[in-house]
Parts: C-alpha cells; structure tokens; sequence
C-alpha cells in the first residue's frame, strides 16, 4: 500500500495514502475537535468544527474531509484556527438555547466539552434566539429538541448509511431547518434509534426512557451483554442507587462494533420492575402461596428423589453458561439425560448435526454474498442486520427465499417471497438451477421438476431463476436459515434444501435461532444427546473426562427433547420437570401437548422473574436473579463467551439460579461448592474443549450433501394460511414491562394481500375477527404485498395470539377472518 | 542572624528572651481589662456576620414555582457528597419549576455537609442559597438528613431571597 507522508504541528508522521488530515493527527496523538465527522460514517464537512492551516493553501481546511497529500505542512493550533474554532463555537450557540440545567446531555455533552475548551466565553448575539417547541415525543423512546440541534447530520446520515432505514430526515431550508421523521409515516418504528441518541452530540436527541433519571456522574456503569436476542451485544449497563436506568453500546468490533438495537437500549426496566418475584411459592390444595426457601427446595428436592432418574430440565435462555452447566451436571447426577435449551421449538433435531449457531460474525465482513433462508434477519438479530448492511454496502449480494417480504429486502439483489412451508421446493428448484448452470446435474437432482416446484411454491419461475443466476454470479455465500423456516411446517427437509443448495454452489452455513443464552445452553450441556461441547453422548473420552470432573458418568441412554419430553410427561414417564428461565406454557408451539404434559406431571418447578404463564401452572415458583443482577457468561450465536457483571442487587428474597441449584444439590447429597462463578467457568471449559472467553465457537457443520426430499402433498383447506412473524418489539413478559417498548410494539396488526382484502371487502386499517385454533382476537388489519395472496401475516408475541394455544391440525395453520368493520376509523 | 543567636552568651540571652516573655504578657493584661467575648449560649443570641453560611434553602420565585431544576450541579460540585437529587418531568398539570424538569426528591445530609457553599455559588438558578440558621442538633443521625419539605423555605422569600428576582 503506497504511503505518504506529512507534517502536522512540526511532527511528522507517515499514513496509508487516503487516509484524511482528522485521523493523521489522531494518530500523532493531536486531538482536533469535530461534531459532524463520526468515524463509522464518511466524512461530511458540514459543521467545520474540525478547521486546520496548511501551508501553501489559500483557506483553513476541513480536517476530516481532506486527504493528507505527500510533504502536506498541517497547524491544528496555529492562531488563525483557534479563532476560526471560536468564531464556530459561536456562531453554533448563536440559537443554542443553553439549557443545560434541564437539558439530558449535560455533562457529556461534546459541545459543552468543546466550548469550554475552544469556544469564545461570550456571545455577541443578544438578539431573541430562535425558538421551537421544546421535547418533541417523535416516538415512545426518543425525544427532540430542535433547539439544541446543531445540524451535524450524524442522526440522518446514520439512518442512511449504517441503518437503512431512513428513520430521520433533515426538514425546511436555512434558518428553519430541523430533523424530523420523514413526511411518509414510515410503516413501522425504527429499530436502532437509540444509535441517533447516543451519536447526536448534543442534547436534541435524548431517550424518553432515560429521561431526568440520573446524571452521568450518579451512573455506576458495569459491562454487560444485551441477552433479548442471540447477538449478544456488549454493552454498558448504568445503574443509579439499584436501579438500572440506561444501557449503552460497549465497543466491540467483533459483534456489535459501536451500536445496540432498540430492544437492548430500552429493554431494562423489567429488572427495576415492582412484579418481580420475590419469594419462593409452593401450590398447596391447588393454589399457590408463600413459602420460605427452605420449605420450597426441600419440596423439590424430594421429589426429585422420589422420581429419578424420571425427571427433566427445560430451559437456558436466561441462565449465565455456568448455570446452564450447573442444571446439566445436578440432572445427569440423578441419572437423567433429559435435557433441553430448545424449550420454545417443536424441532428439536440432535445438536450434533443441528446445533444452533453462526460462525464467526466476522465472516460477513469478506464473504461474498448472503443467502437468508426464512431468516428474518432485522427482527430478529437487528444488529447483524447492520453488519450485513455494511457487507452489502461493500459489494456483497444479498438473497433470501422468506414467506414474508423481508423489511430489508430493498437491500438485496433478490429476494423471493414463496407460499408458507415452501421455503424447501425454492431452494431445490434454485439448487437445480445452479447445477443446470455449471453444466452438471447430480443424479439425486434430476428428479427436481423446476416447474412444478415453483407452483408448489406459489413463485413465478422467472424469480427463481434469477434467483439462481445472482447466486452462480456471487460464488459460495454464506446461508443463513432463520426461524421463519425452523418454525415452518417442514424444517427437516428445509435444512436438506439448504445442504443440497450448498452441495452445488458452495459456501458456509449458520443457523440462526435462540436467544440470549440459548446457544450457550447447548454448548453447557443442556441437550438430550450431547455432553458439554457438543460432544456425543457415547464419546468415551469426554464420558471419562467428565467422570473425573464431576466424580460419576454422565447416564447412558439418551434423553428426550423438549418435545419428547412433553410426550413422556403427559403419558405419565417424566414425573418431574425443571424449567429454568423459559416459558412453554406459553411459547411451545402445541400449547394441547403441552397441557397434557402439565397434567401428568407430578411436580412442574419454574424459576423466574415474573409470574408467566408457566409459573401460574407450577407446584413450586423460585424467584430468579435477572442478567443484570448476577456475574458469569453468556454465550452468543457465535458460540462466544463474553463476560458480565451485576449492575445491581435483586429484589431481596429473589436468588440466581446458580445458587438455586448449588442449594438443591447440597438437599440432594450432590454438594459441589465452587466458591466462584470463575470456578465453574474453569470447570465447564475443561469440560467443553472449545468454550474460550471472547472466541466464537468453532462449530462443526455437517458437509453439504445433495438430500432430495419428497414435498407431502398439498391439502386443500378452507381459510388464509397463517404465516407466524416474530417482530422486533413484542408484548413479551419482559419487554411489557419496559418504559416505552410498548408502545414500539403498539397494537397487533394482521396483514392480508391485496387480492384477499378485495374478495373479503376489507380496507386498509379494517378490524376483523381472526380465529386461529381455538383462539380469536379482534384486531386491525393492514393491506400489504408482504406476503402471497391466501396467506395472512400473523404476528407472535402478542397476548392477542397466544401461539401455544394454535393446535395445528394439519401441515399448515389456517386462520378465518370475519369483518367487523370493513373501513379503517382513522385512515393510517 | 541564626548564627547570631546561637552565637549569644548567658546574659545576652536573659535580656533578649525575657523581653519577649514581657512582650507576650503585656497582651494578656491588656485583655485582662477588657470585657469579655464569650456569649453565654443559649441565654444570649450571638452576632452572626453577614456572610455567614448556615442551613440550606431551596427557595421560591414569587409565584410559588420552585427554582430547582434538578440539575444536580450542586450534587456534582459538592466536595462532601453531601446532596441527593433526583429530577423528573413537568407534566402540564403538574408543573413545580420553570422548564422541563424539577427536583422530586432534594435531600441533604448536614452531618456531612461542611458548609462551603460551592451547592450555592453552582446553582444556576439561585435555587439553594445558604441561610444563616446553625442550630442544627438532634438526637438521631436520620433527622440531619433534610428532605426537601425540610429544605423549602414556607413561603417564597422566607429565605431571604428576594422572590422577583430572576436568577
Ligand atoms: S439531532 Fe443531533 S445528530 Fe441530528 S443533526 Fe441535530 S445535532 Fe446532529
Ligand atoms: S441486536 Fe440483539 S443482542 Fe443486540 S442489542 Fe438488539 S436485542 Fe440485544
Ligand atoms: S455547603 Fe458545601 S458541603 Fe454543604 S452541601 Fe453545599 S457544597 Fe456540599
Ligand atoms: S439546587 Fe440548583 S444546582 Fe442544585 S439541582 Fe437545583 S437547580 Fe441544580
Ligand atoms: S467535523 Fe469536519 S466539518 Fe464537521
């Protein structure tokens, strides 16, 4: 890489060729004074904050725009630029309205920090200031004041370049101008507005979820990890007195660079929240009441006794790693394999050929193109949107075969939107396709009619084939298969899809699902067929490591999933079941299996934070610490064990399901005392060769082998097919309880395509009764080309649709509208 | 001249040394015929001079509206972390101070205050002055923790703070 070299205040220094004067001097060490440039984003030059000399130039020169050039002499304090800095200073306050008493960014304000280093210490302006209504609500989480704005344009330039999605736009001309929402309403709420918040470098931007909750010098910040979702963001997390009141982004360039999405930004009052649970319960002649720790372990306990090795453990979502681990070891000492993290999924393959996971998110930044397979990528992993944003940017390609029009599909080069349960016959059709393109079929293939897989799919053949040429033009990309399709109707032969796909073009594969610690769970243990790490059940050299770790073998005989599971305790073979941190009351797709389940279970014991549906159905409910209140590691989607740290104390009473299971082991004549979550750290990586502290986890994917499967046959039924979107901001027992996500999440709406609509005389904004299963709920619908004519768009997380209680009867679910109101009352 | 006095022989000490003694006692029996300082607390009110800093005020514009913000400057300038705040939002039906924000909760520990004043010279709107009240004893460590309904003056101008005046 040719270099040049420069002169910035009488030193020299030699930078790559490009690089501009702002980030030269950054690397001597010379700090020069910017609001506009910010170093995620290109340069701008708007705010000339940022004026240095150079020699042989006419005028001062915007540092962050100018390309340092060969033998280029730079002043960064000569006297002309210490007053062109003044006189900026200046003129920026000219409007300011310098509240900073009540303004949210005081005293972490740049432009505080910068006029009291450069500015003027007067003003010469005593004219009226110009004035706009003070704290404009422009959504449930951020405020505006555009007062204190002093167009830097880092808020709209974010929602351009960096998030896509234009939540913020400039407004007006000169004197009048100001940042707004764009004039076209946009469909749904922006993900990632707490990114404006914490670049904008004044107080314009500010969290209405923060709002006068403390200052910067009341926070105690402690490092964190978003868990909403399986990214796994860093994070800080600042708490004021025992109450979290704030998080913000913790730098990490390897998962979420500098940004957090919404839901990890604003999704924290829970902790803080008055409902939590906060002592033990035990059901006593049917119904629940107070009890002391003691009385309710010991409950547990024996029954655990009494039923092992008949006895099972859900859950791992919401435990560090080390307590995953914890749960793993204390139910294999009772001699019971029955182990499940997957406690929300009906599709529990072996973790051995399907565990859940991504490689490295690194990998987006070279690989050549992505293929999203039923991966809903925004709504689900909202920050590895940003990265793959940054990927497309740069040239990758984008595809994805989804029943729903992705929010990001302008993003990518083709995107196909098919029939629910179709996702499989695209991908072999696309399979097909590829291989007729690089001029060999494999045998297996052949029997792939193109044609008939496309109408089986409801896609024009002409969209699949472009489909096929954009992926033959990309090369090997990265496929990523998203709830969408692990929750569709046949994910088995959707995967065999996505290996036949990867076997004739190539390319890597991640599989996304899970939350918070969901992936770590499995790595810890908490599978029926697999040891820490991943390993077999019957591998001998991990059953004699852990013999000598943990002083017995693990059992032989496999456990049963979460669904099998389910089987067992409702014919009476499980007697006992331990959730921990999950709700499949309420989040198991088969809410009539899981009825029957409860029903033959001799005692259900739940560890929670709040009274969710699972726990109401519990003999025995144990108050659990959240993610903010205990040390240890969450494992994300990589496989990548990062580190926290409590920002506060539980509610008195509550105890962290670590100490919940060290308690129940000493009842249970297993005591382990580890004195340390380090320790048991220390023990589950010698247990799990693998599991290091800030790697992602090197996964073993199955080679890609072309695996034709047969399609079943179609059923002809009445109703629209309901294709189960998971939003962003949901009603969940958490996020309900979160200042502000709410109202994000606002009212369920169900979307209908056009040609629907017009067969049942419905218009956009019309209320309908939408029968799924055996339930039915009043709600609005919105006119969208989102998904394929006969489907209807059902979002999840919603009271309104319990999904646990949809008993499907066939291979898909159907839904049945009936008009209330076939005209919206306020048109949208 | 340290070398001079170490240089001194016995008689010169004697004459040198016993003027200071002198000196020094002559101020005595001046005093000695003075009347005394000593103010015989509680019976008698002492003179507090006119700068004198005592007990905190948050005062009152005249209206009645608080001139806390709930800024917390004071919080972060004073040197014996003696001041809690904890602001919140003005609703139009409940408004307290000018702006967008007041203080909900005001304490401040008198048992660690040292009354520099730093909260008052901080406050950008003259709302904490300190008053010239001293008599801050109690029997209970609780008790010296002033809330804010100890800390407002009862009406505005109480204080001493001219309510009208802006800042
Ligand atoms: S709102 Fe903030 S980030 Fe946006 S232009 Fe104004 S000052 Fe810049
Ligand atoms: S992307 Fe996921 S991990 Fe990151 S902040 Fe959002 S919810 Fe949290
Ligand atoms: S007078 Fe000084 S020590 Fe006392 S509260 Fe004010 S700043 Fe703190
Ligand atoms: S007393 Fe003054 S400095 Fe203290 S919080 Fe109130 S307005 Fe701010
Ligand atoms: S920082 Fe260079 S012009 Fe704004």
């Amino acid at each position: 890489m040719s270099t040049v070299t420069l002169t910035i205040d009488g030193r020299t220094v030699t930078v790559p060729k490009g690089t501009t004067v702002y980030h030269a001097a950054r690397q001597l060490g010379i700090e020069i004074p910017v609001f506009c440039y910010h170093d995620r984003m290109p340069p701008l030059g708007a705010c000339r904050m940022c004026f240095v000399q150079v020699e042989k130039m006419p005028r001062l020169q915007t540092s962050c725009t100018l390309e340092a050039q060969e033998g280029m002499v730079v002043w960064t304090e000569s006297a002309e630029v210490v007053e062109a800095r003044r006189a900026i200073l200046e003129f920026l306050l000219i409007n300011h309205p310098l509240d900073c008493p009540i303004c949210d960014k005081g005293g972490e304000c740049p432009l505080q920090d910068n006029t009291f280093k450069y500015g003027p210490g007067a003003s010469r302006f005593v004219e009226p200031k110009r004035h706009f209504p003070k704290a404009i609500r422009l959504s449930p989480v951020l405020t505006l004041d555009r007062e204190r704005c002093i167009l830097c344009w880092r808020c709209t330039r974010f929602g351009e370049v960096v998030a896509g999605d234009h939540a913020l736009k400039g407004h007006d001309r000169g004197y009048r101008t100001h940042i707004d929402t764009p004039p076209v309403t946009l469909e749904r709420p922006s993900k990632f507005i707490g990114n404006t918040i914490a670049i904008c470098p004044v107080g314009a931007l500010t969290s209405a979820v923060y709002r006068f909750r403390a200052r910067p010098w009341d926070n105690r910040p402690t490092p964190g990890v978003c868990t909403h979702c399986g990214v796994g963001c860093a994070t800080w997390v600042d708490a004021r007195g025992g109450e979290v009141v704030r998080v913000r982004a913790r730098e990490k360039p390897e998962v979420n660079d500098i940004w957090l999405c919404d839901l990890g930004f604003f999704g924290y009052d829970y902790t803080n929240h008055p409902e939590r649970l906060k002592v033990p319960y035990v059901r006593e002649g049917g119904v629940l009441r107070e009890a002391t720790w003691d009385e309710a372990l010991e409950r547990v306990a024996r029954a655990l006794v009494r039923a092992a090795p008949r006895v099972g453990a859900l859950g791992g979502e919401r435990l560090t790693v080390e307590e995953a681990y914890l749960l793993g070891r204390l139910f294999r000492s009772l001699g019971s394999n029955h182990l499940d993290a997957r406690a929300d999924s009906r599709f529990a393959p072996s973790p051995r050929d399907w565990a859940w996971g991504a490689g490295p998110f690194e990998a987006l930044d070279t690989a050549p193109g992505v293929f999203l397979v039923g991966c809903d990528l925004s709504e689900d992993y909202p920050v590895l949107w940003l990265r793959l944003k940054r990927a497309l940017d740069r040239g990758a390609v984008g595809l994805a075969v989804a029943p729903k029009r992705l929010e990001v599909d302008g993003y990518l080069r083709c995107a196909v939107v098919h029939g629910y349960g179709g996702e499989a016959d695209v991908l072999y059709a696309v399979a097909r396709l590829v291989a007729e393109r690089k001029g060999s079929v494999p045998g297996l293939l052949r029997e792939v009619d193109v044609d008939a897989s496309c109408r089986r799919a409801g896609v024009p053949r002409e969209a699949v084939e472009y489909l096929a040429q954009c992926l033959v033009a990309a090369g090997p990309v990265l496929f990523a298969v998203g709830r969408l399709s692990w929750d569709g109707p046949e994910p088995e032969r959707t995967l065999a899809a996505v290996q036949t796909l990867r076997a004739v073009s190539g390319g890597d594969l991640w599989l996304l699902r899970g939350k918070g610690n969901a992936v770590g769970a499995v790595l810890a243990g908490l599978a029926p067929d697999t040891l820490p790490g991943l390993v077999p059940l019957e591998d001998p050299g991990a059953r004699e490591r852990l013999r000598r770790l943990w002083g017995f073998e693990p059992p032989q005989a496999p456990g049963l999933g979460t669904p099998a599971m389910l089987e067992a305790a409702a014919a009476g073979e499980l007697r006992v079941l331990y959730v921990a941190g999950a709700d499949p009351a309420r989040d198991f797709p088969d809410g009539s299996l899981w009825q029957r389940a409860r029903a033959g279970l001799e005692l259900l014991v739940v560890t929670e934070l709040f009274w969710t549906e699972t726990a109401r159905q519990a003999d025995v409910v144990l108050p659990a610490l959240s993610s903010f209140e205990r040390p240890g590691t969450v494992v994300n989607l990589e496989g990548r064990p990062q580190r926290i740290a409590p920002s506060r104390m539980g509610p008195p009473g509550a105890r962290a399901d670590g100490d919940i299971l060290q308690l129940l082991g000493e009842r249970l004549g297993r005591p382990v005392d580890y004195g340390s979550v380090e320790a048991v750290w220390e023990e589950l990586r010698r247990a799990a060769p693998g599991l290091e502290l800030d790697r992602p986890y090197p996964f073993n994917r199955p080679q890609p082998e072309v695996d034709v499967r047969p399609a079943r046959p179609l059923e002809a039924e009445e109703g629209l097919v309901v294709v189960p979107a998971s939003p962003l901001f949901r009603k969940g027992e958490m996020s309900a309880r979160c200042r502000g996500l709410p109202d994000l999440a606002g009212s369920p709406v169900v979307g209908v395509h056009a040609q629907d609509a017009a067969a049942l005389g419905l218009m956009d904004g019309a209320e309908v009764e939408v029968d799924v299963g055996a339930t039915s709920a009043r709600v609005r619908v919105a006119v969208t080309d989102a998904v394929l004519p006969g489907h209807l768009l059902v979002p999840v997380g919603f009271p309104e649709f319990p999904r646990a209680r949809w008993a499907a009867s066939g291979r898909l679910l159907r839904a049945h509208l009936r008009v209330l109101e076939p005209v919206g009352r306020e048109s949208r | 001249m340290g070398g001079a006095v170490r240089n001194r022989n016995g008689w010169q000490r004697v004459v040198v040394e016993g003027a200071a003694i002198l000196k020094g006692m002559a101020v005595t029996l001046r005093h000695l015929f003075r009347p005394p300082v000593t103010v015989q607390y509680p019976e008698e009110r002492p003179r507090i001079a006119g700068r004198f800093k005592g007990r905190h005020w948050l005062t009152l514009y005249a209206d009645g509206t608080e001139r806390c913000v709930g800024c917390e400057l004071c919080v972060i300038v004073c040197p014996s972390q003696a001041i809690y705040v904890k602001a919140a939002e003005n609703t139009p039906d409940h408004r307290v101070s000018r702006g967008e924000r007041y203080a909900e909760d005001f304490q401040i520990n008198m048992l660690r205050c040292i009354f520099c004043g730093f909260c008052e010279e901080a406050c950008p709107t003259g709302a904490i002055v300190l008053g010239r009240d001293f008599e801050l004893a109690d029997y209970r460590r609780e008790a010296l923790i002033y809330t804010k309904s100890m800390l407002q003056e009862p009406y505005p101008g109480a204080s001493g703070r001219d309510p009208n005046r802006e800042v």
